[in-house]
């Protein structure tokens, strides 16, 4: 071993100290948040805290689950949030397929009005929007939430972006062979731009389940709540007297941890899905 | 032969009448493609923004069927009202806040996980997580965090010999707090678009430079950060966008308070209009919150000619 080496090797552990450090800092509210779920309302309150609890409170989160309807919360937040991905997949796609194979007018205007729109706050539009579903009679319905989420600009961009990838000569040679546009599609353009697809659907769905303000405009009836919002009502009902706060942490947990789990499955098409949006193979 | 010629006459007749209902099916093509997208996008997006500006220009109470029109008296009014300079400087304070560390931190934390050495990706997977993660929830946690009393964030403190803070109880704390909340959940997602860019680097130009004798500094320096920054371009207005329009930290942790101290252009517009049905001070708000975005925006874009190099 040369002094280089050694060297290079201080540098490399000094690298994931600092990594581990800085980790360790960023999952720490996470991994905060199930220690203090399993307190004691005694042990809560000790100061300083204890890292991890004497005596761990499981039932809390028993406890918790049956203070509010959770289940039924995340199931209604993973419903909408489906079928929200699955309609901006199939408009982002239909819309990025006439930006790339047709050349007609306005095209490239009406490419310009859809990026700045994505440089604009859409919350500026909720007044209006509200009052637009109201006159639909969408107030109050899953059917409001989803129609004025049916299309992400993000989403065109991705969905463009690869599309602009798939070589001409395929689609040329599936025209010469009979195929229809809408074939082309999903029997060519899907299968080769899959992984910009799966990376934004993803990214999608992370969004629509984390969605707040505009669903709880919409919705106001307690059995169709969303997640978000039951989280909210939970915390003002049990932070209103008294703060509970082991409960109050427990039932995030019930908010968190399924995004962090579907996260850790799918972490691939997050971390290194948005870095190549090429077409491969 | 006649009844030939005649039916050859009848298709190509035929023919053409195909070919001009082909032509123009063919025209409608890309707009059968198209039309998903842009009828939600018309009716959420365009129609509201005008709709926005014209309801702004009355005294609407969203309850009274009736308006009359005021022209610009909300305008005005908000000129007028001490409490919108506050709420004006709130929205810069939070937004240079969180998009100024969030981009530099986004950068560096890119640097340290860029290279394919061992066990790098789970470092990758960490710093991300928080982006995941529902707003809502997590400033549930950190509400807990900055508790007073027995909040963890005053023990790190007093482990430093400093004094507790009041955090989200004190106007002079409140928005820091919220900042932190915000730039923690956001450090991961400029990561990733920094980490792609990084690797489109081409090791040559680094090589190069090692060769004239360049320090790693000066490399970040003089290649790293103007290869960059076409992706330090796009994140500023993203992240940018998306601190104009903060709002679900501010209501769990704050609701604006204390005393206004966080109050900014966005939630400000919520309290008009879905808590004193002010629909036309609202949206006169909203009119001037799309004018502060598209102004920076804009100079962003000018100013970048400066400073963005595209390879």
């Amino acid at each position: 071993m040369n002094t280089r080496t050694v060297w290079s090797n201080t540098v490399l552990s000094g690298k994931y100290l600092l990594l581990t450090f800085l980790s360790f800092l960023m999952f720490f509210p996470f991994l905060w948040m199930v220690s203090s779920a399993l307190k004691t309302k005694e042990e809560i309150w000790q100061f300083p805290p204890t890292w991890w609890p004497e005596n761990p409170q499981w039932s809390n989160f028993l406890e918790a689950w049956e203070m509010a309807p959770f289940g039924l919360y995340i199931f209604n937040s993973v419903f909408t949030a489906t079928v929200i991905v699955v309609l901006q997949l199939v408009t982002a796609a239909m819309i990025s397929y006439a930006f790339t194979q047709f050349k007609f007018k306005g095209r490239d205007a009406l490419f310009t009005i859809i990026l700045g729109s994505y440089m604009l706050p859409v919350a500026a539009t909720y007044v209006p929007s509200y009052v637009l579903l109201a006159d639909f009679g969408l107030l109050d319905t899953y059917s409001g939430i989803i129609v004025s989420n049916a299309v992400s600009v993000f989403g065109i961009f991705l969905l463009r972006q690869a599309f602009m990838q798939v070589p001409k000569e395929m689609v040329e040679a599936a025209r010469v062979d009979g195929a229809t546009h809408w074939r082309i599609l999903w029997k060519i353009f899907l299968p080769l731009t899959l992984p910009s697809f799966v990376t934004f659907g993803l990214i999608s769905f992370v969004q629509m389940y984390n969605n707040y303000l505009w669903p709880s405009l919409i919705i106001k009836s307690e059995e169709k709540m969303l997640i978000t919002q039951g989280i909210q009502k939970f915390f003002m009902q049990e932070g209103g007297y008294g703060l509970q706060w082991p409960l109050i942490m427990a039932a995030s947990s019930f908010v968190v941890f399924p995004l962090l789990i579907l996260f850790i499955f799918a972490q691939k098409f997050f971390v290194s899905g948005i870095n190549d949006q090429g077409v491969k193979g | 032969m006649e009844t030939v010629a005649e039916t050859s006459k009848v298709e190509t007749q035929a023919k053409t009448k195909r070919k001009s209902k082909l032509s123009a099916l063919k025209a409608f093509t890309p707009w059968f493609f198209a039309l998903p997208a842009l009828v939600p996008l018309a009716t959420f997006w365009i129609y509201p923004m005008i709709n926005s500006f014209y309801i702004s220009m009355t005294d609407w109470d969203y309850i009274s069927p009736g308006y009359t029109f005021v022209f610009f008296e909300n305008y005005l009014n908000l000129i007028k009202n001490p409490v919108f300079y506050e709420v004006l400087w709130n929205t810069v304070y939070f937004t240079l806040g969180t998009v100024i560390p969030t981009i530099i931190g986004g950068l560096l934390l890119a640097l340290l996980v860029v290279k394919n050495q061992r066990g790098i990706g789970i470092f990758r997977t960490v710093l991300f997580s928080p982006w995941v993660t529902p707003t809502v929830a997590v400033a549930i946690v950190w509400s807990w965090i900055y508790e007073p009393e027995t909040g963890i964030a005053n023990w790190v403190l007093s482990l430093f010999g400093l004094p507790g803070l009041e955090w989200t109880s004190s106007s002079q704390w409140a928005m820091p707090a919220i900042i932190i909340v915000t730039v923690w959940k956001g450090l991961g997602w400029a990561m990733i678009f920094y980490l792609n860019a990084l690797k489109r680097v081409p090791t040559v130009l680094y090589e190069a430079a090692s060769i004239d004798g360049a320090s790693s500094f000066q490399k970040f320096l003089k290649v790293t950060v103007p290869l960059v920054s076409p992706t330090t371009l796009f994140l500023t207005i993203i992240t940018m966008v998306e601190s104009l329009q903060a709002y679900d930290q501010i209501q769990v942790m704050t609701q604006g308070g204390p005393a206004g101290s966080t109050r900014t252009l966005l939630y400000m517009y919520y309290q008009s209009a879905f808590e004193e049905f002010n629909m036309g001070k609202a949206t006169a708000l909203a009119t001037i919150l799309i004018i502060i975005t598209a102004i920076l925006s804009l100079v962003q874009f000018k100013s970048s000619k400066k400073w963005v190099h595209y390879q």
